[in-house]
């Protein structure tokens, strides 16, 4: 038996809140999914169409290179909401891309590691955990959605020898909310998808099924039914009709027209309260 | 000040993952110093200790850390150290940077975190390889760096599953320095292993499990005594071994005897250790034979397991 002293001293110093907490796991994550050179890769990719709709606003603008450009040809170039709608989407499918490369390796790792003992062992819940991982993949994603399109709309009000910003502000609300509840999906998506597939590649595909295969069982369901309601699991085309409404852009698709911004919204809310239902399951300590 | 607000106490405590149980009507009550939990594989350690961690919820019953719940995990987790047997390390990072996010996680500020992060490095004796990558360390250092993370803290409560896995016996004699100081010094500390013979050197008393079932808790002579159903053995170190054995032989409850190989002393083993130890005072009155030491030779952890546990795990 053991003479006790007693002396021992557990730390009774101050504690920072929660969200400081959190915020280590999001610094974690960010680290962790911009530590692989693909990731950087996809970014710069991202990169490419940013420059060229940079450069189609700068012609836009400029009547005398539109001119060298174009020649005689009657073509003209116009930034309008339905410009943006298509940066939007551009941008929008390569942080699906991004997503399913980097959401594998936010949650793969840690419970192919088996992390989640050590890391849930300290004064962060399991909320807190998915949290800090999903505001990695969110700040991630945000670098090539809504920021470049922000900055493409601050561009475009700089070159505009038209007072133009004031007119069109509803663009960049629309950009910004748009862009939002896109990535807040997909990183919730991802996020859920990869914390039940161990292995990175897998969750890689699974994420791109996830958001192709109930687009085709959609189509299926439309052709046999004959009703637009399958367009809903659509999610590439639901989202370009929300966009187009949020942006005020001309209509793109005429069956998806009919598609009601509340039965959009709903399907949405839908998969992302399955997704959490999903973490809820497999984010424990085992 | 209740008992409850310095021990860990299970009431009654079940964990079923679905179908299959982890621990079943555990009721524990574990005083400061150190407890070894000992069981074979999938016995239920883990399941215990990750619900002494608050990490698992029990499927019915109540636990109290220091009289703390997990429900309020910034004061729980602030008072609990957990060292997993996995390798749980976030990709990239070296043992410094990993000890101080770890601290950072548990809400301390960066001026404390760095402090603790230094006297934790120094406990554990990692030296210049924390601020190596993790990804390069050998089995001993991550087992030193999953250490060091749990202690940083400075918990009141230490659980530590299999901490003495690949460590080498320099590296495991300090590491067991370690626990007995912070034992000493009042801490909590739970450790699981399947090496009896330290559990014998370090252990304040054994929580025996199997099957999720609790087999045996305290201190391990105690236990052994408990243990009435198999014969103890006693060594006795005297000058005519075969004389005693003899001697001894004539009572009923003397159940085997063995000269020790060097031939100063003999093992026997009796069913009946008052009777045993009664007669063998009245031997050493006579003075034919020279007794120079008493000592048990089967109340140690390896014992105890092999008769409460068995060599195949189950209980006996």
């Amino acid at each position: 038996m053991s003479v006790y002293k007693n002396n021992y001293r557990a730390y009774t110093g101050p504690v920072t809140p929660l969200w400081m907490r959190i915020y280590v796991l999001a610094r974690y994550g960010f680290a962790e999914a911009w530590s692989s050179k693909i990731t950087v890769a996809l970014f710069t990719l991202s990169l490419l169409p940013f420059i060229i709709f940079l450069i189609i606003i700068y012609l836009a603008n400029n009547p005398i290179a539109q001119l060298l450009v174009f020649k005689n040809s009657s073509r003209s170039l116009t930034v309008d909401a339905g410009f943006f709608l298509g940066t939007l989407q551009t941008q929008s499918w390569i942080a699906l891309v991004l997503t399913a490369w980097v959401a594998p390796r936010l949650i793969s790792f840690d419970l192919a590691d088996n992390a989640l003992p050590i890391l849930l062992s300290h004064p962060i819940s399991r909320v807190g955990y998915v949290f800090g991982k999903f505001m990695a993949m969110f700040t991630s994603l945000s670098a090539v959605t809504w920021v470049p399109c922000l900055l493409l709309f601050v561009y475009q009000c700089y070159s505009s020898a038209q007072p133009w910003a004031m007119a069109n502000l509803s663009i960049a609300v629309g950009l910004f909310v748009g862009a939002v509840i896109w990535i807040a999906f997909l990183s919730i998506l991802g996020l859920a998808l990869s914390s039940w597939v161990k292995w990175r590649v897998v969750a890689t595909g699974i994420i791109f099924a996830a958001v192709f295969v109930p687009a085709g069982v959609g189509g299926i369901v439309s052709a046999v039914l004959r009703t637009q309601w399958g367009l809903l699991l659509n999610f590439p085309v639901s989202m370009s009709v929300l966009w187009q409404r949020l942006l005020g852009a001309p209509e793109f698709m005429r069956s998806a027209s009919s598609l009601p911004t509340p039965a959009i919204v709903t399907v949405l809310v839908l998969a992302s309260l399955l997704c959490v239902a999903m973490l809820n399951a497999r984010i424990r300590a085992r | 000040m209740t008992q409850a607000n310095y021990r860990i106490l299970f009431e009654n405590v079940s964990k079923f993952y679905g179908e299959v149980l982890g621990v079943n009507r555990i009721t524990l009550s574990i005083p400061p110093g150190i407890t070894t939990l000992v069981g074979p594989n999938g016995s239920g350690k883990t399941t215990l200790m990750n619900l002494m961690t608050g990490l698992v919820q029990p499927s019915s019953g109540n636990i109290s850390v220091m009289g703390l719940t997990a429900g309020d995990a910034t004061e729980f987790f602030r008072n609990v150290g957990y060292c997993t047997q996995f390798d749980t390390f976030p990709r990239g990072l070296t043992g410094w940077q990993f000890l101080l996010d770890s601290l950072m996680l548990h809400g301390m500020s960066k001026t404390d975190a760095y402090r603790l992060t230094f006297e934790a490095i120094e406990r554990v004796h990692l030296g210049d390889a924390a601020f190596r990558k993790i990804a390069g360390y050998s089995k001993g250092m991550r087992q030193k760096i999953r250490l060091a993370q749990s202690i940083a803290h400075h918990p009141r409560v230490l659980v530590l599953d299999e901490p003495l896995n690949g460590l080498d016996p320099m590296a495991r004699a300090e590491s067991i320095a370690l626990f007995e100081e912070l034992g000493r010094q009042g801490m909590h500390l739970v450790i699981s292993s399947h090496i009896l013979d330290e559990v014998d050197r370090i252990s304040d008393r054994v929580v025996l499990i199997t099957g999720g079932y609790l087999i045996a808790q305290g201190n391990i002579h105690q236990v052994r005594q408990e243990v009435r159903d198999k014969p103890m053995q006693v060594l006795i170190r005297c000058d005519r071994p075969e004389l005693l054995a003899s001697r001894m032989f004539a009572v009923n409850h003397c159940v085997e005897a063995r000269v020790h190989s060097d031939g100063k002393g003999i093992f026997l083993r009796t069913g009946d250790i008052d009777q045993f130890y009664s007669m063998l005072n009245g031997i050493a009155a006579e003075g034919l034979i020279k007794i120079d030491a008493v000592a048990p030779a089967d109340d140690d952890a390896n014992a105890i397991y092999q008769y409460l546990i068995g060599s195949d795990g189950s209980a006996s």
